[in-house]
């Protein structure tokens, strides 16, 4: 697949370390991606804190006929657009990355907490996380 | 009709762990699943950033207790990828020799708990007979049973030896596979009870991202092995099937236990013609990876296992995210379990081979 006849689809994206990253148009994206070049496995979807320059969301996209890989970043605050609707493995990937990074994806209507009970506070994997556990006072 | 809600689990043994699914029914068709996870919850991908990378490495067998070495290979090959670490031949047959077993193991154990699952009790006792052989061979060399914490960083924790034990292992599997194809494979219960059950189509399991044997019965042939270094100069075939439904994935199961047979024969050959394994000695306590983002996969027994790290050159990841091929299989109970009867429920969920840890991380 070649990344400069993407770019002149989408003006949106530039390639960064042999990823794609997008500035807008999540969704629409990688729904372009997927019919076109068939990458037709959603592998993962990574999310990293970077603190104040966002949470970079990483799609490892793959064609099983091609056999390549593809990268698709994003960067979001708390809000960003599922793409459940494109690939339905990503209702797991997004359940959990709200789960642990609070991140809410708009169109995705079983966000709710998955390995953590529903009283908890905070998302663990923020690095703004506060470690508030009653435990870590039980010795003072 | 009135509907029904049933609560199966937490603790059913099909699921080989803590899995709770919420059926909605109506007489005894199921309308909706929905999988409750997390009462394994751990924190793995927490752990790592508080923890070093030596203090680390034990840990990650646990994540599937049944398959511990693959996701040791997983954290050793990154870490190696990182630190630009050659490993010498005999540590990568070494490898494979411990992860081919180990896959055996895992496959063998699913067959009996499938089996139980279906109510059939003695090939639970076949398979674990077989399994125990596995298993003493691995406490001999590694110290431990399962959760053997034996690759380390640059090569593995001491030399292999007793490879006539392999040997026996390789020479009994074959005609016990045989003996289970004669009580299992054409049984008239075994086939009315999962040919045809949970039926899953390539697009489908695409669509929900299940890798595996799951998928390659279903017509795909995807088995990460074929690209993978360790594999390089091994030659074995992908098991691909076409059946698609739980009797298939069953077959297909069989199978990757002869493959993997005929790895470990030829790893054997290469293991015997070299002795004195040569390892790269990493300093366990300044192990920093330069800045950057690292990723390995490999084909673990339940699909496509995969790591990712993000490094800024401190004592500790930044991030580390596992990809696991259970977690995505627990998703597909929602989809794959409408429309079917609740006793076929406990068949189709056990013939994907879900383990709970691998789930809940």
């Amino acid at each position: 697949m070649n990344i400069n006849e993407f770019n002149d689809i989408f003006q949106n994206c530039e390639l960064i370390d042999e990823k794609i990253v997008i500035k807008s148009d999540l969704a629409k994206t990688i729904e372009f991606i997927k019919d076109n070049y068939g990458f037709n496995l959603l592998k993962e979807i990574v999310a990293v804190d970077n603190k104040e320059h966002g949470i970079e969301l990483i799609y490892r996209l793959y064609s099983t006929e091609n056999e390549e890989s593809v990268l698709v970043s994003f960067v979001v605050n708390d809000f960003a657009e599922s793409v459940s609707k494109i690939f339905e493995s990503a209702v797991a990937d997004e359940k959990e990355i709200y789960d642990l990074f609070g991140v809410k994806f708009v169109g995705n209507d079983e966000l709710k907490r998955l390995y953590l009970p529903e009283s908890w506070e905070g998302h663990p994997l923020r690095k703004d996380y506060v470690q508030n556990d009653e435990r870590l006072r039980w010795n003072d | 009709m009135t509907k029904l809600k049933l609560n199966l689990g937490p603790q059913h043994p099909s699921t080989h762990g803590v899995l709770r699914l919420i059926l909605e029914l109506e007489g005894e068709k199921i309308l909706s699943c929905e999988p409750d996870v997390g009462y394994l919850h751990r924190g793995m991908e927490k752990m790592a950033e508080k923890l070093s990378y030596i203090q680390y490495l034990p840990l990650v067998d646990r994540i599937d207790y049944l398959a511990g070495f693959f996701y040791s290979e997983l954290l050793c090959r990154t870490v190696e990828k990182a630190l630009d670490i050659e490993l010498s031949s005999r540590v990568k047959n070494i490898r494979v020799l411990m992860l081919e077993l180990n896959r055996i193991a895992s496959h063998l154990l699913w067959i009996g708990a499938f089996l139980m699952d279906l109510g059939a009790v003695s090939p639970f006792f076949y398979a674990f007979r077989e399994r125990e052989l596995i298993l003493k061979y691995f406490e001999k060399v590694t110290g431990q049973r399962m959760m053997n914490n034996y690759f380390v960083y640059g090569g593995v924790r001491r030399d292999i030896f007793d490879l006539e034990d392999v040997e026996n292992i390789i020479k009994i599997l074959p005609s016990k596979l045989n003996d289970y194809e004669k009580i299992i494979t054409d049984n008239p219960i075994f086939i009315q009870r999962t040919k045809g059950k949970g039926s899953l189509n390539s697009d489908v399991a695409l669509n929900f991202g299940i890798t595996g044997v799951n998928l390659r019965t279903s017509g795909i042939n995807l088995d990460i092995r074929s690209n993978d270094y360790l594999y390089k100069d091994i030659e074995f075939k992908p098991v691909v099937l076409l059946g698609k439904d739980a009797w298939c994935r069953y077959k297909a199961r069989i199978l990757e236990i002869k493959e993997s047979i005929n790895i470990i024969k030829q790893i054997l050959g290469k293991l015997k013609q070299s002795t004195g394994v040569e390892q790269t000695f990493v300093n366990p306590l300044n192990i920093k990876l330069p800045q950057g983002e690292y990723y390995s996969e490999i084909e673990a027994p339940r699909g496509l296992a995969s790591v990712y790290i993000k490094s800024t050159e401190e004592k500790t990841p930044y991030r580390l995210k596992w990809r696991t091929g259970s977690y995505y299989s627990v998703n597909l109970l929602r989809k794959l379990l409408v429309g079917e009867y609740l006793n076929d429920a406990i068949a189709i969920a056990g013939s994907l081979d879900i383990i709970l840890p691998e789930v809940d991380k």
